[in-house]
């Protein structure tokens, strides 16, 4: 292995100027969690808009020109500047931690990434100051609808100008993921002892590598054709709307990836701890993840069956492959809890909620992905439920799951466990009660994106009930929040593993780890070499 | 209340798929009976295939509580190849068996009868829909104040041709079950043979704007004689 060279010169230690500067991997994997965490507090606000307006039929608590702007600042603000990049700042703080590493391989470009990545946010967020607001084609921004002749505003500009920053500033985040656990790992930490989360990661990265350049080509294609008269999606000039979707979805079916293999590496990380066994299956989940990772690459023309221009048989053999590795995930979760002994903290709970939510995702993800189902559902409140039993009771549910678990390691203090179940019992059932009910509405005709709806559609109270399950997931988050608050005013020093039973190095180190990590490494000889350390009589029993 | 809402949701759940099939209607068209058909088979399997992967995670979770708060490991067993070869081969089969119910229901609908009973240009626009039927010399313009009605006779096979003239738009009658983008500089062709006379509300279904939510309209599915008639008093003389 190569000699690690001195990471780039402090300016300051402590203090704002240290966090505007630094080049520290866990600063910069805070700022962005934390940068990510208020995104999705805006977009949550956002969310509660929606919800208000489409509680009953015909209000007018929002007009269509705000409501537009809304639903597409709470997708884009969900997608680009939460989910994602939560995972992105989970992984900062990880990765060289759970490889033995003091640092990323390339610290700058590490920064720069997360400035970048803040610059984008802002800069989409912008538009709401500019004449005619902010971008409202919708998270997706299909051409023509976001063509300068029917969106003019400065605010589709700059939406397109944030998210190229923040797509570049994933692929140097990415290019770290690759490179630092191929070649910054501890002696004794082969590749085949790396945790899961780890190796989520890496096939995460290799996603955005192939996935986040195209969607720059998509956005630099649609400012040409704004701005510079090249008309590549404009059928009056030869061009074609459709091929804008190609692209596009090209990037977007893979981003759905990425914004969910590192959260199957937060479960099985969390599950593992608390069922007290080690992962069950783990080539299998190695396999699996670079399965998804690869079949995801093939399947992007499933979002444009109703389109009549894609070869559906194709597309929709290779969606339906997906649940095959996403199923082996799901087993190895289940037989790593098998004869386990398992305990019920917050982390657990938010892994199970995981687990129950995420398997609606999955199943309803097979029926979309069949082109005579999709002819129905498809751009219904239908495909609304199922990609937010994904994103949200998947990924969301896993994020959460990852700030209770991590959270005493990154500020050494433990959360509330009372009302962290509080907060989790407000998500599920809250959860639940928003999205199951938009299933039903899908199916009974009711189209997404609309502002409003007429009384004799009959969707009232199913759209009532939604809004009500919206508020308790409100609820629940301002537990969060005032949880945090209590929980930091009672510092008590935690052990290095505050679970009694962690298997990765990063529970190995002090909470919060030192600058560099680790004032001494333990012997890595097995996959779970914090569990060694803390309990040697069992140490026999790790896989090797 | 976690077990307790899970179980509401499984319910919910079995009540979608059995449910379900009864509210998915199958005989407004000759196509919706084959796409009911596809919807039973999946809202089946999925009702089966989350009962059991549900199921397996509910019971592990409360079948194998830490009894002793001092347990650090448990069972020390982490792989097993037959079991895993087990659940990666099983899973195949299941979608190899849906992707061919798939395969035969959207060769189905998606074929188009040539020549058909009667042609209906449609045409999207920011925010109503055209509808030119060439042969009786018809066209009917709405507005998202007044919605258009499409009158298409029953037990005959009608094509649409559908279009767009600015963004794209998407053509979608629940009751059918299916639904078409109308691409601008795109014609798509398919087809409806209409069963049951009556009236059935239609929409946009693809964001296309300020006022999407009101690009509604209105499908009226009348008896040939019917149809003949309505064409005869509306038709412009050729």
């Amino acid at each position: 292995m190569s000699a690690i060279t001195a990471p780039p010169r402090e300016l300051a230690k402590e203090g704002l100027v240290a966090w505007l500067v630094t080049t520290d991997h866990k600063k910069i994997g805070i700022l962005y969690m934390l940068t990510s965490l208020a995104f999705f507090l805006i977009a949550g606000f956002l969310a509660d808009v929606i919800r208000l307006q489409l509680a009953a039929p015909q209000q007018t608590i929002v007009g269509p020109h705000e409501f537009n702007q809304v639903f597409t600042l709470h997708g884009t603000a969900m997608i680009f500047l939460f989910v994602a990049p939560f995972g992105f700042g989970l992984a900062n703080y990880l990765i060289p931690l759970q490889i033995g590493a003091p640092e990323m391989a390339f610290p700058r470009l590490n920064a720069y990434s997360f400035w970048l990545f803040l610059i984008g946010g802002l800069t989409v967020f912008s538009g709401i100051v500019t004449q005619g607001g902010a971008a409202d084609a919708g998270w997706t921004a299909f051409a023509p609808l976001s063509d300068v002749r029917v969106s003019s505003g400065a605010g589709q500009d700059l939406w397109i100008l944030g998210l190229t920053l923040t797509s570049i500033s994933g692929i140097m985040t990415a290019i770290n993921f690759l490179v630092t656990p191929i070649v910054f790992r501890a002696p004794g930490m082969g590749m085949w002892r790396l945790p899961i989360f780890t190796w989520e990661m890496i096939a995460t990265a290799l996603l955005i590598l192939m996935a986040f350049p195209p969607l720059a080509t998509a956005f630099a294609m649609l400012l040409l054709d704004r701005h510079a008269g090249a008309r590549f999606f404009d059928p009056g000039g030869g061009g074609d709307p459709v091929l804008y979707q190609h692209v596009f979805w090209f990037f977007g079916h893979p981003e759905v990836y990425v914004m969910i293999l590192p959260f199957f590496g937060v479960i099985t990380e969390v599950v593992s701890v608390f069922s007290r066994k080690p992962v069950f299956g783990y080539t299998g989940l190695v396999l699996s993840a670079f399965g998804i990772a690869g079949l995801s690459m093939g399947v992007w023309a499933h979002h444009m069956f109703t389109t009549g221009a894609v070869a559906n048989p194709f597309f929709s053999a290779l969606s339906f492959l997906i649940a095959v590795p996403t199923g082996i995930k799901f087993f190895n979760w289940i037989a790593t809890m098998w004869r386990g002994a398992i305990s019920y903290e917050t982390p657990m709970l938010f892994a199970i909620g995981f687990m129950l939510n995420f398997l609606i995702g999955g199943i309803t993800g097979v029926m979309v992905a069949s082109p005579p189902l999709d002819y129905h559902v498809e751009d219904s409140y239908f495909l609304v439920a199922h990609f937010h039993y994904t994103l949200g009771g998947g990924s969301m549910f896993a994020i959460f799951a990852a700030l209770y678990f991590w959270f005493p390691k990154i500020w050494g203090v433990k959360l509330g466990e009372g009302l962290g179940r509080l907060h989790f019992a407000l998500m599920f059932v809250g959860f639940n009660l928003a999205f199951f009910p938009m299933f039903f509405l899908g199916i009974m005709g009711m189209p997404r994106r609309v502002y409003t709806y007429p009384a004799q559609a009959g969707w009232g109270q199913l759209n009532l009930a939604s809004s009500v399950g919206v508020a308790l997931i409100t609820i629940g988050t301002a537990v969060l929040v005032w949880n945090v608050i209590v929980s930091m005013r009672k510092k008590v020093p935690l052990p290095d593993d505050p679970w009694g039973a962690a298997n990765s190095l990063e529970w190995a180190t002090s909470s919060p780890p030192p600058e560099f990590n680790f004032r001494a490494l333990p012997p890595i000889r097995s996959k779970r070499p914090a569990f060694d350390l803390h309990h040697p009589e069992f140490a026999k029993d790790s896989p090797k | 209340m976690r077990f307790a809402a899970h179980t509401t949701t499984l319910a919910a759940t079995l009540t979608l798929a059995l449910g379900g099939c009864s509210a998915i209607p199958s005989d407004t068209t000759q196509q919706a009976g084959q796409l009911h058909g596809v919807w039973v088979v999946f809202l089946s399997a999925a009702a089966v295939v989350y009962a059991l992967v549900a199921g397996l995670i509910m019971w592990s979770v409360l079948a194998y509580r830490r009894r002793d708060p001092a347990t650090v490991q448990a069972a020390k067993f982490h792989q097993n190849v037959p079991l895993e070869l087990a659940w990666t081969v099983i899973p195949v089969l299941v979608v190899a068996g849906l992707f061919a119910v798939t395969y035969a229901g959207e060769r189905h609908v998606d074929s188009v009868v040539t020549p058909p009973g009667e042609t209906v240009q449609v045409v999207g626009f920011r925010w109503s829909w055209r509808f030119l039927y060439p042969r009786e010399h018809i066209a009917i313009d709405g507005t998202s104040d007044r919605p258009p009605e499409l009158v298409l006779p029953a037990n005959r096979t009608t094509e649409i041709r559908l279009s767009s003239s600015d963004v794209i738009h998407a053509f979608w009658v629940p009751a059918f079950l299916f639904k078409r983008d109308a691409i601008p500089g795109i014609v798509n062709v398919f087809d409806y043979t209409p069963l049951k006379e009556g009236v059935y509300p239609g929409r946009c279904a693809e964001y296309c704007g300020t006022f999407h939510a009101h690009m509604s309209f209105t499908v009226r599915v009348v008896s040939p004689e019917a149809f003949a008639r309505w064409a005869r008093e509306r038709g412009a003389p050729a």
